[in-house]
């Protein structure tokens, strides 16, 4: 009999061993059970206060028939949301969903960088750097109207300089049809909208050299009126962007602020696909146009074409663009093509070792002889790096690159960064 | 003496195994209904349909109403039907998805969460254009429950639910 209770006890002791093997999970069923418990709770206050007459019944919608005709009905009317029981995913609203009408409702979020940085080119310093801290602003002003803001603090050698990277108003018709004023991220290239300040969330710690902050390459921003939407198009999933504004500026780094430059308005056009089948893929292409004074005796006709493919599924990452610009001088008809191109690949691993994604990236741009915009811009990068997120809303990222460059020697260096949003 | 043990052995196994097998059973899916106020012009709508909305890529049902989208709280398993099996995201992935859009202009805010089928309910009746996915069982009568792919819940075929203790 003894060696019975010995063989229950051990069974006994090893189902509790299998119930402690995943305590994670065991917390997330109490959790479920709980809400559980909540929403049984709630249905019996339901159940009491119709049984008060405190509230009618409604009549089943012809649109749909609800599946289970319970006892409980409730008159809509009379029964708003219960304070603390709605919020935005991330806080930010108000927990009362009747909030959801009230116009302005600012909602800020922040994204934060710190750097670390080391070469052997003796020309660079190395140590850590600050970068930038950037504030994003989104207020809806009314049902289908919305503000968009960011601000930028860059770390300078003596101070932080302070940007309006974005402002711009959107006014929505429909899905088809929204427009927007003000200052953008041109939709000239898919980095440079899919992430721009959000360092976070970019897998690698810089932007790929056609893209870069300060680059002249394409125009980061752009001044105007743009607009967007999607086209019904079924399988294929088709958008589109179309803006005009004023261009690059006097620097070719700014765009025109203040105004137009040469009075000669700057146009662009992008259009991409999302295949609803292809879950991940994106593959588009645009066009901008402009005419430029870079303040060296001739005006040109700046022509850029872009495209690119993007799969954006993380297991694998696949993101390649490529972009052609074409100055022509105005003056002599003489024509310059810059290119440039990257191609980045990254990995998710799987299972525990998920919070680590592995990556690559290759760039490319060829400026050539007597470029008379861009001058020499010519470079060839490597960049080979890892990304471990800490948490949903921060990561770690090292990375090596090595770079070339015309005339001047290899450069290796190795790039820390912690990057998150708050 | 031996023969007793083992036999008595055999048949704690048995009734350990048979109640092991009892709670797996127990385990079983309920259907998830797809939820709108009843003043959103639309009946039916297939997988595909469903995703875009709850990827907030579709954000109007008509020129003048706005989706308006809820989710319940993390962990409970309705979010989880609707980032797992709608979205085809994991909750990280979902949650990053949303702040990039919202860095990109093309979103205001996250969806509403809810912290339980009754205020879901609530709100989905107060707001029109709103939308949620809740336990088939919980919705209440008078709002409206969408076809998707032609299909109500419970009906065979019906492609959304949830795994339920």
């Amino acid at each position: 009999m003894s060696r019975l209770a010995l063989v229950s006890l051990l069974i006994l002791y090893a189902g509790t061993l299998r119930g402690q093997e995943t305590p994670a999970q065991e917390q997330s069923e109490v959790v479920r059970l709980l809400l559980r418990k909540v929403d049984a709770l709630e249905k019996r206050v339901a159940e009491l206060e119709q049984k008060q007459g405190e509230q009618t019944v409604a009549a089943p919608d012809d649109g749909g028939a609800a599946p289970k005709t319970g006892d409980a009905a409730s008159d809509p009317t009379a029964a708003p949301a219960r304070a603390g029981t709605a919020m935005d995913e991330h806080d930010h609203a108000s927990a009362n969903p009747a909030s959801e009408e009230r116009y302005p409702s600012l909602r800020i979020r922040g994204f934060g960088d710190i750097n670390f940085s080391a070469t052997d080119n003796r020309t660079q310093h190395s140590g850590f750097n600050m970068r930038q801290f950037t504030l994003h602003l989104a207020s809806p002003l009314s049902k289908k109207i919305t503000y968009f803001g960011e601000i930028a603090l860059t770390a300078q050698p003596t101070s932080f300089s302070v940007e309006l990277e974005r402002s711009l108003i959107r006014y929505d018709y429909d899905d088809y049809f929204k427009i927007s004023f003000g200052r953008y991220h041109t939709p000239v290239n898919y980095w440079n909208t899919a992430f721009h300040h959000g360092l976070w969330l970019q897998t690698t710690i810089s932007r790929p050299d056609m893209i870069q902050f300060g680059g002249a390459f394409l125009p980061v921003h752009f001044v105007g009126v743009l607009a967007e939407g999607s086209i019904p198009s079924g399988a294929l999933g088709l958008a589109y962007d179309a803006g005009v504004g004023n261009g690059r500026g006097p620097n070719l780094l700014r765009p025109g602020d203040t105004g137009d430059v040469n009075s000669n308005r700057a146009w662009l056009a992008n259009l991409y696909a999302r295949p609803p089948k292809l879950d991940g893929l994106q593959v588009g292409g645009s066009v901008y146009q402009d005419k430029i004074n870079p303040g060296k005796g001739a005006d040109f006709q700046e022509l850029i074409t872009a495209a690119h493919v993007i799969w954006n599924k993380e297991s694998p990452e696949f993101l390649a663009e490529f972009a052609n610009v074409r100055h022509r001088n105005l003056i002599t008809s003489q024509t310059f093509n810059n290119q440039a191109f990257y191609i980045q690949l990254a990995y998710r691993l799987p299972g525990e070792a998920r919070p680590w994604k592995p990556y690559y990236r290759y760039d490319y741009i060829f400026t050539p002889a007597n470029e008379p915009v861009f001058g020499l811009l010519d470079v060839e990068r490597s960049t080979l790096g890892v990304r471990y997120d800490i948490s949903d809303l921060a990561a770690f990222k090292a990375e090596y690159r090595n770079t070339r460059q015309p005339n001047k020697s290899r450069v290796n260096g190795l790039f820390l960064q912690t990057s998150f949003t708050f | 003496m031996r023969t007793k043990i083992i036999f008595r052995i055999a048949v704690l196994s048995c009734l350990f195994l048979a109640a092991a097998g009892v709670a797996d059973q127990r385990r079983k899916d309920t259907d998830l209904a797809v939820v709108v106020n009843p003043d959103t012009p639309v009946t039916n709508l297939n997988v595909t349909e469903l995703r875009k909305i709850f990827r907030g890529e579709r954000q109007y049902w008509s020129k003048n109403m706005p989706v308006v989208l809820l989710v319940r709280a993390p962990v409970s398993r309705e979010r989880d039907a609707v980032v797992r099996d709608i979205c085809q995201m994991t909750e990280s992935q979902f949650k990053q998805y949303w702040i990039a859009r919202i860095l990109r202009a093309e979103a205001v805010s996250s969806p509403i969460v809810v912290t339980s089928s009754q205020s879901a309910n609530d709100v989905v009746a107060t707001i029109p254009g709103a939308i949620t996915v809740l336990d088939m069982r919980d919705v209440r009568p008078g709002l409206k429950v969408l076809r998707v792919n032609n299909l109500l819940p419970a009906d065979s075929g019906y492609s959304i639910s949830m795994e339920h203790p």
